[in-house]
């Protein structure tokens, strides 16, 4: 049913992807002397850090540098693990995210995530994308049919599943969920996502899909990438930060860190002494 | 029975366990090692557990559905150890081997050389002839055995099972003149069961309904008492509408008279194999078969005939004969009731423990707590039932609001309601344990998934991670519906009663009367078994029961499973 409906929208007709009013300023997350602990391990120590808008930011480091904990505290999901505290500010539109008042629900829409292994949920396609708007309140059919086509062609997926929106999202492959997860996440057209590892559970096919669908989607959006592959990191950012046992270490433009690493510790990661 | 279902998969790691035993000289050492023992040990126990549930599933329904057989009635010249002689009619229910030496002790002389002897047991009936419907005679002892073709055995309403020839039929007290007796006798019975029908129907239904009315109203009268009303306006008006319905009452009372004129037109002359006659009201008579006339085909017809009669007829004569549907309905109802009311609680509960409560001592603590009370034993949860439900609350309850009938209870004795919270109560923990267990597998993926969209944690649970988790506490119930039904100590105590006048269903405003005390298989299997003066008579319904009783909750088990497996055909995949 939702099939059809969604079929029945003409090409021409389709809506003009949203946008994202923003203002002039290029900065569009701030992070000042973030401390994190656990309990009394400290995971990240005076981390200093500008995110600019509609670019790519990869964050690299060993295993257990914090890169992740980094990125999830972009949309507070360390928020979940009960002994987790943390000291300092993430700005974002001049308001601390970080603020016992903050509507975390909210930030979350503003801020979304996909994760290391595609988490699609045990629905149809179609309600897969939908979820988001279905939280906010949006039931009118219309909308519904529009965004889910819209995020499904923004992260090039409509053409492979556009007759079978109803079937189950298990039925898709590795990348073609990932590629899913991505299109749920814009479907509620959030000014950052936050990507956290995508492409370590897909084939090099997918990999590349998923990499190139990155490239399209700073147009619109912010993006911050964790990942451990520093191909990928060199391939699609824009600016890079290397982080090492919870300290940013290094932080610039992604040519210069690879091709010029200011810090040696950097430069031994990066061509591979440890890591 | 789903037992059996599993049990497959271990067969087949039997039999490749035998290949690598058959391999030949491998050594003791070497066999030990390689696990086959353990194969063996374990296919050896599931065959087992198979072989004794089989057992007990074939011993059920053979003791039990035998009984509904119309078995041949033999007609025995029998010489007692006294040398007494006397004709007797019957139908074999059991035969064993007697040694010898039992007899002698008894004071019976055996043949030289004879070790046992063997001893039947005859089902006589007539018992308001001979005393005692069953009758132990010894093989040797009988002369001679006939089975002759025009022996009946006539079931009735009262005194048990009548066996004898149809003689001849008497209609107000004058002999006919008739050609054929048993044709003739089967058109009366067939209008006597029409008439017995009519008769049911106003005694239970429109007189039963007008009862109901009339207590309807001395209890709105109570009330108007008990509010101090002193107007005389709505006295007059309930004592108007009450000569209504007496007037109503009195016409359904001539009617029943006029039928029951009718219903003693009948008398049916039965011979017994010792020649003596008697008059048999026809009414009493509910059925007759000649069974050594019968058919191969007419004797599967009316073993079926008999079954669905046991399944959907009314007991009668103390539950020794007759059906047991209301057990059934009463068993089934309760059971629903229970899962109405225990599913939403247990998952709340579960859902709080997992999802809500911080992880911490007292949580800890609680869940201790729940996982013990699985193992209360069931009778305690009866006398809580009792001392909480039924006295306290049920007594409250009868203050508040139904005092107009005080000093008589409402729901401050058992009932339904009161049988299926206790048992809601008692099957609690283990949906609570279920449900928790089945949160516990959602991944946290999926968690993060929707709470990075923006879901709050409330939005997850209600959308993604209970709907997951609904074939684990599908499971919960599944196994809660299988211990309810089961059930009988604590519901002896709060509500089960061995004949409930009437169903908690019926067609009295407001249809359902939760406060209504009800039967239930498992007490009707006790109180037939161990409270009824005819033991040997009702030893196969028991059986019956308990067969049925297995049935049906193979059955709820069955739809529960079949929900289960639906919602995980819908959220497979993880």
């Amino acid at each position: 049913m939702t099939q059809t409906k969604a079929l029945q929208i003409d090409e021409q007709q389709a809506p003009a992807p949203p946008v994202t009013v923003i203002g002039e300023d290029p900065v569009s997350i701030k992070v000042e002397d973030l401390n994190l602990f656990y309990d009394d391990v400290q995971a990240l120590k005076d981390i200093k850090l500008d995110i600019a808008k509609k670019q790519v930011t990869a964050f690299i480091g060993p295993s257990g540098c914090g890169k992740s904990t980094l990125l999830r505290c972009f949309n507070r999901m360390n928020d979940l693990i009960d002994c987790c505290s943390t000291q300092g500010r993430i700005l974002m539109n001049g308001q601390d995210i970080l603020a016992k008042n903050i509507d975390v629900a909210e930030l979350r829409r503003q801020v979304g995530m996909v994760f290391q292994k595609p988490n699609p949920f045990p629905k149809s396609i179609y309600e897969n994308v939908a979820y988001g708007l279905r939280i906010q309140g949006v039931s009118k059919r219309r909308i519904l049919d529009e965004t889910v086509e819209w995020a499904l062609k923004a992260s090039a997926l409509w053409g492979e599943v556009k007759d079978r929106l109803s079937e189950s999202a298990f039925g898709l492959s590795g990348g073609q969920q990932q590629r899913l997860v991505i299109a749920r996440a814009i479907a509620v057209q959030p000014q950052v996502i936050l990507l956290d590892e995508p492409c370590s559970a897909l084939d090099p096919i997918s990999t590349l899909k998923v990499e190139e669908l990155i490239n399209d989607l700073k147009e619109q959006y912010t993006i911050i990438i964790v990942t451990h592959n520093m191909q990928q990191a060199a391939r699609v950012s824009d600016k890079t930060a290397f982080m090492y046992l919870g300290e940013l270490i290094e932080y610039g433009v992604t040519d210069q860190v690879f091709t010029n690493p200011q810090v040696r510790r950097t430069e031994d990661y990066i061509t591979g002494r440890y890591g | 029975m789903t037992a059996g279902i599993e049990v497959t998969g271990t067969v087949t790691t039997e039999n490749t366990g035998t290949e690598n035993v058959g391999s030949g000289n491998m050594s003791m050492g070497k066999w030990v090692k390689s696990g086959a023992p353990w194969v063996w040990l374990n296919a050896a126990a599931v065959g087992v557990s198979l072989l004794l549930v089989i057992g007990l599933l074939t011993l059920i329904a053979g003791r039990g559905m035998g009984h509904f057989w119309p078995a041949a009635v033999y007609e025995v010249v029998y010489e007692d150890h006294q040398g007494q002689r006397t004709r007797l009619a019957g139908q074999i229910t059991q035969r064993e081997q007697v040694t010898a030496e039992r007899l002698l002790e008894s004071g019976i002389l055996v043949a030289e050389g004879v070790e046992t002897v063997e001893r039947i047991l005859l089902k006589t009936g007539n018992r308001e002839l001979g005393g005692e419907d069953f009758r132990w005679i010894l093989e040797p002892g009988i002369l001679r055995q006939t089975k002759p073709l025009s022996f009946a055995v006539l079931e009735r309403e009262e005194w048990g099972t009548f066996f004898g020839r149809v003689i001849g039929l008497k209609q107000d007290g004058q002999v006919l003149e008739s050609k054929d007796v048993w044709s003739d006798f089967q058109l009366k019975l067939a209008r006597a069961a029409d008439l017995r029908e009519q008769v049911r129907k106003l005694e239970k239904g429109d007189i039963g309904a007008a009862n109901y009315r009339i207590e309807k109203l001395r209890l709105r009268e109570r009330r108007l008492q008990l509010d101090g009303v002193t107007d005389k306006a709505p006295y007059d008006e309930l004592n108007r509408r009450r000569e209504g319905f007496q007037a109503e009452y009195l016409h359904l009372e001539e009617q029943l008279t006029g039928l029951s004129g009718a219903i003693n037109r009948d008398i049916v002359i039965m011979q017994t194999s010792d020649g003596t006659e008697v008059e048999l009201p026809l009414y009493t008579v509910i059925d007759a078969w000649q069974p050594n006339s019968m058919s191969g085909l007419e004797h599967v017809g009316h073993y079926f005939r008999k079954v669905w009669a046991f399944i959907t007829d009314d007991p009668r004569e103390a539950n020794t004969e007759g059906g047991i549907y209301p057990a059934i309905f009463g068993t089934i109802l309760m059971v629903l009731l229970m899962t109405v009311v225990v599913t939403p609680f247990g998952v709340i509960a579960g859902v709080y423990l997992k999802e809500y409560a911080r992880q911490r001592l007292l949580t800890r603590i609680i869940r201790i707590a729940v996982n013990n009370l699985a193992g209360v034993p069931s009778i305690v949860y009866g006398v809580f039932g009792l001392g909480f439900f039924v006295y306290t609350l049920g007594g409250s309850i009868d203050r508040l609001f139904f005092e107009e009938a005080l000093p008589s209870p409402t729901f401050g004795t058992g009932g339904l309601f009161w049988a299926s919270i206790t048992m809601a109560l008692l099957t609690l923990p283990v949906v609570i344990v279920s449900t928790e267990e089945g949160l516990a597998r959602i991944p946290l993926s999926i968690r993060e998934g929707s709470l990075a969209l923006g879901a709050t944690q409330w939005e997850t649970l209600w959308r993604t991670v209970i709907p997951m988790a609904s074939p684990g506490i599908m499971t919960g119930l599944i196994l809660a519906v299988a211990r309810a039904a089961g059930e009988v100590a604590p519901l002896m105590l709060v509500g089960v009663v061995k004949l409930a006048p009437s169903l908690p269903l019926d067609s009295n405003y407001p249809f359902f009367h939760p406060e209504r005390k009800f039967m239930h298989l498992g007490f009707h299997i006790y109180d037939v078994g161990f409270q009824s003066p005819n033991v040997e008579a009702v030893r196969p319904l028991v059986y019956a029961t308990a067969l049925l009783l297995i049935i049906v909750i193979l059955l709820l088990n069955m739809v529960a499973i079949h929900i289960r497996n639906r919602l995980r055909e819908k959220y497979r995949g993880l």
